[in-house]
């Protein structure tokens, strides 16, 4: 119970929400039906995009062209036909995904491969692979940042594939237990995933190689990392919230200082995108959206479908139902950051609870968190 | 062939008022939709069977009518006329076939339209005076009807102001005609018989003037223009199409074919004036595009600018401005026909034709991008971007004008860039940046509402990348248009 008088915030409503058990996202039948749903497409997709994450971490290392690293090691001339009349999964969004948490680092992962420790690790896998290949060699010896560069990488992306390998079932279960009658409202969801994130919290993050048969260790798991606190969060605050400098749904003008000097202040993540793209297609959202309309449950028809466009705008709709879902997601992984239990008694806890909640709630102004609460 | 042509429609008419099931919508446009496309296969078939490199009148018809009144019913083609034939039944055709929303009275609306194109396609064909007025008279009417009827909220005053506009022009039409006939003391209206008049040089003038301004209201050319924008802006879509496509054409055909063909002096003389009204409308009509909020007005405007470009041409009178100046009718035909469909288009999803409560239109989800694309392919053209028609018609009448009159050519190809800049702002305004909220539930275009763009941006293309499969039609007829000065106009210029 909270004894806290009234906050003056402007976002006071959705503040009393969050303190009163509620989430960013408004609680009602439709809400419940559409993030499901929504989220049930999503878990299909990150189920893809994660093998084949770990798949280019592990069999595509340090290749100079990897051609065919969206295959998962099975090329065949058919498969190859369907790849090239786009039949399949745009595997390059969990690539851009990939690079954002790469570009703007956090948590204990990108500290890790600044230590020397990775370095020495890194640099005995690349001996190994490149022993063979003195153009590769020459290259490393003229440049010694390129490999151990490409490497870091690598490790990024094994660590999102692990998280996602995580997050996958879960979403999945989380259709499921809709589907028995167990998850009602939007609180339920949000506690699935909360409950999702604190199961896997401790789970360790490592990665390896094998080269020549030989296994080597990139990120051994003396080093401690861990789901949550090293992929989990700086997953969202890369891809939520910060997300890529350019490669949003609005063209910046970075000469018109559209685009701020320090990366702690991008706000063109998940959270902030525009549903709505302006000019060409191929931007990250979109690839997404062309990705889950693939496999939405049928009741999902049910919202989609009372539209005068038929399905053309499918995308954008799914793009909003997405961002809502997003802001589920978001609501868990704050939740699940505070400071104290919300349920706390104590004013003292209660009132540092609400100024963490506050300062969340001042971050979101700027994202499409009240364009979804109609 | 070319009473068929006339009598196609008459036809058409005739069935649609004996089935009681052209009452309905979908019966008569579909009946009005197969009479026309016949008459457009007719008139395939009469530009298959015409001879390019014969520059004189081609599938003649020739039946007495009323003889003491010099009322012969003389029919005829050249490369002058037969190109905006077919392009007068290609556009009927496709405003028939966008007439899906005329709920109201179909039969009628579908009998005034075929009116028209007898109207239309007898004013190009005939070769007698008195014959090219009753035409030219004739599609006054049902257009006046199709405004006042099917219009917008003022249409009462848009199609009233057309019709005293048009109604003057007829009169200055009808008295220069009776004036050459009298003054020549010619027992015949037949325009060639005509042509051998030897007129006193004041009373060609005078005869000059009066068609000038006869058609000139027609055109329009500045000042005698502002009916244009009223109707445009007034008339259902389909109509607007056939106005700008094909109506105005009358004025500017029979500009060539009267006022230069039956008074080659006085035109040689008046020709720097001419020039320089040319100019006048030009700069006029793109200044004033400029300062239009409303699409349609804008595109109206830009007719009227375009328009002033066949003046320059006629002005100028070389064999190559000519063949500009009829290469113009037609690229102007199909690129304001596009223009409007598309403008008909936008105005029926959105509710408005305002640039300023537009934006974003191009938006591939949510807007209307297929639209958008031949909206900008359209402006292009008629900006006179390479590669499409309105870029092979502007270089013919500047090329061709330029030796006689290179001052005002220079002034009226910054009507061009003009016309950049008032499409630029069109399209910027509209259709680029996001779109704006109220506009995000906008209905998605047809296939049926985009076809007609799309075939006419597929001439636009294939003329302006093939121009010689249109100009080889009307090259010999310009030629010989040129060749009625005593006296070169280049020798006039020297």
């Amino acid at each position: 119970m909270s004894t806290l008088s009234h906050s003056t915030h402007r976002l006071s409503h959705l503040l009393h929400r969050l303190e009163s058990g509620g989430a960013l996202l408004p609680d009602s039948p439709e809400n419940v039906t559409e993030v499901v749903g929504i989220l049930k497409s999503y878990g299909v997709v990150l189920g893809e995009y994660w093998q084949n994450l770990i798949y280019i971490s592990e069999h595509q290392f340090l290749v100079l062209f990897p051609f065919f690293k969206y295959f998962n090691g099975n090329v065949s001339p058919g498969k190859l036909i369907r790849h090239w009349f786009h039949d399949r999964i745009n595997f390059e969004f969990s690539e851009y995904c990939m690079k954002a948490m790469f570009w703007h680092g956090g948590g204990g992962l990108d500290a890790y491969l600044d230590t020397i420790e990775f370095e020495t690790l890194a640099r005995r896998a690349i001996q190994a692979k490149i022993k063979h290949n003195p153009l590769i060699q020459g290259i490393n010896a003229i440049f010694s940042d390129f490999l151990l560069e490409q490497v870091r990488q690598m490790a990024y992306y094994s660590a999102l594939g692990q998280f996602w390998r995580v997050m996958s079932p879960m979403f999945l279960n989380l259709s499921d237990r809709y589907d028995q009658g167990e998850i009602k409202t939007i609180p339920d969801v949000v506690q699935h995933i909360l409950d999702g994130l604190v199961a896997a919290a401790t789970l360790p993050i490592t990665y390896g190689v094998h080269i020549g048969g030989q296994p080597y260790d990139i990120i051994p798991s003396s080093t401690g990392l861990t789901f949550l606190a090293d992929t989990a969060v700086p997953y969202v605050e890369a891809v939520f919230l910060r997300s890529f400098p350019f490669m949003g749904t609005t063209s910046y003008n970075a000469q018109a200082r559209q685009i701020p000097i320090e990366q702690e202040r991008f706000n063109y993540g998940a959270l902030y995108a525009d549903p709505l793209p302006i000019g060409g297609s191929g931007i990250p959202p979109t690839l997404l959206m062309q990705d889950m309309r693939h496999y939405l449950p049928d009741y999902m028809d049910t919202i989609y479908g009372d539209n005068p466009r038929g399905n053309t705008d499918l995308r954008v709709r799914l793009c909003v139902s997405f961002q809502k879902s997003m802001f589920c997601v978001t609501t868990a992984a704050i939740k699940g950051l505070m400071p104290y239990p919300p349920d706390t008694c104590e004013p003292s806890q209660q009132k540092a609870n609400r100024r963490y909640l506050e300062g969340w709630l001042d971050r979101l102004q700027e994202s499409r968190l009240m364009d979804i609460q109609d | 062939m070319l009473n068929i042509l006339l009598l196609i429609p008459l036809v058409g008419i005739i069935i649609l008022w004996l089935i009681p099931q052209a009452s309905s919508l979908y019966v008569s446009r579909i009946l009005s939709i197969i009479t026309i496309s016949l008459a457009l296969g007719v008139s395939l078939v009469l530009l298959i069977q015409f001879n390019p490199m014969d520059d004189s009148l081609q599938f003649l018809e020739n039946i007495p009518w009323l003889a003491p009144l010099g009322l012969t019913y003389r029919l005829g083609a050249d490369g002058l006329s037969l190109p905006l034939i077919v392009l007068n039944n290609l556009l009927t055709g496709l405003a028939l076939f966008r007439s899906d929303e005329a709920h109201h009275r179909p039969r009628l609306y579908f009998t005034l339209i075929l009116f028209l194109n007898v109207g239309v396609t007898g004013a190009f064909s005939a070769q007698n005076l008195l014959l090219f007025f009753l035409f030219y008279e004739l599609e006054l009417i049902p257009l006046y009807l199709l405004i006042a009827i099917w219009g917008g909220a003022q249409r009462g005053y848009a199609a009233t102001k057309f019709l005293i506009y048009t109604a003057v022009s007829g009169i200055l039409l009808l008295a220069a005609f009776l004036g050459v006939a009298w003054f020549s003391q010619s027992t015949t209206f037949d325009y060639q018989s005509l042509q051998h008049h030897h007129l006193p040089i004041n009373v060609q003038y005078l005869l000059l003037i009066a068609l000038l301004i006869g058609f000139g209201i027609k055109m329009p050319l500045v000042p005698f223009h502002t009916w244009l924008p009223d109707a445009h802006v007034e008339a259902s879509t389909p109509i607007s199409v056939l106005l700008a496509g094909v109506l105005l054409k009358l004025g500017t055909y029979g500009l060539l074919r009267f006022g230069l063909g039956l008074f080659p002096e006085p035109w040689l003389a008046l020709s720097p004036f001419l020039a320089g009204w040319a100019v006048v409308s030009v700069l006029y009509g793109a200044f004033t595009a400029i300062a239009q909020t409303d699409m349609k007005k804008m595109v109206a405007f830009s007719s009227i600018g375009h328009m002033g470009y066949i003046l320059l041409a006629a002005a100028a009178a070389t064999p190559l401005s000519l063949l500009g100046a009829v290469f113009q009718m037609v690229s102007h035909g199909l690129i304001s026909a596009m223009l409007f469909f598309l403008v008909g288009v936008i105005y029926q999803k959105t509710g408005t034709r305002d640039i300023h409560s537009l934006r974003g239109l191009l938006n591939p989800e949510r807007g209307l991008p297929i639209i958008g694309s031949l909206m900008i392919l359209g402006v292009m053209a008629s900006a006179g971007i390479p590669g499409m028609v309105g870029f092979i018609s502007e270089f013919l009448i500047f090329r061709g004008s330029f030796p006689v009159f290179p001052v005002q050519t220079l002034l009226a190809m910054i009507g061009t860039g003009l016309t950049a800049v008032y499409f630029l702002l069109l399209v910027n305004q509209t259709f680029f940046g996001r779109l704006t909220s109220n506009l995000s539930n906008v209905p998605q275009a047809r296939w049926s509402e985009r076809t007609p763009g799309i075939i006419l941006a597929i001439l636009i293309v294939t003329f302006g990348l093939q121009p010689a499969w249109l100009t080889g039609w009307i090259e010999s007829s310009t030629t010989a248009l040129s060749h009625v000065f005593p006296i070169s106009t280049t020798t006039l210029h020297s």
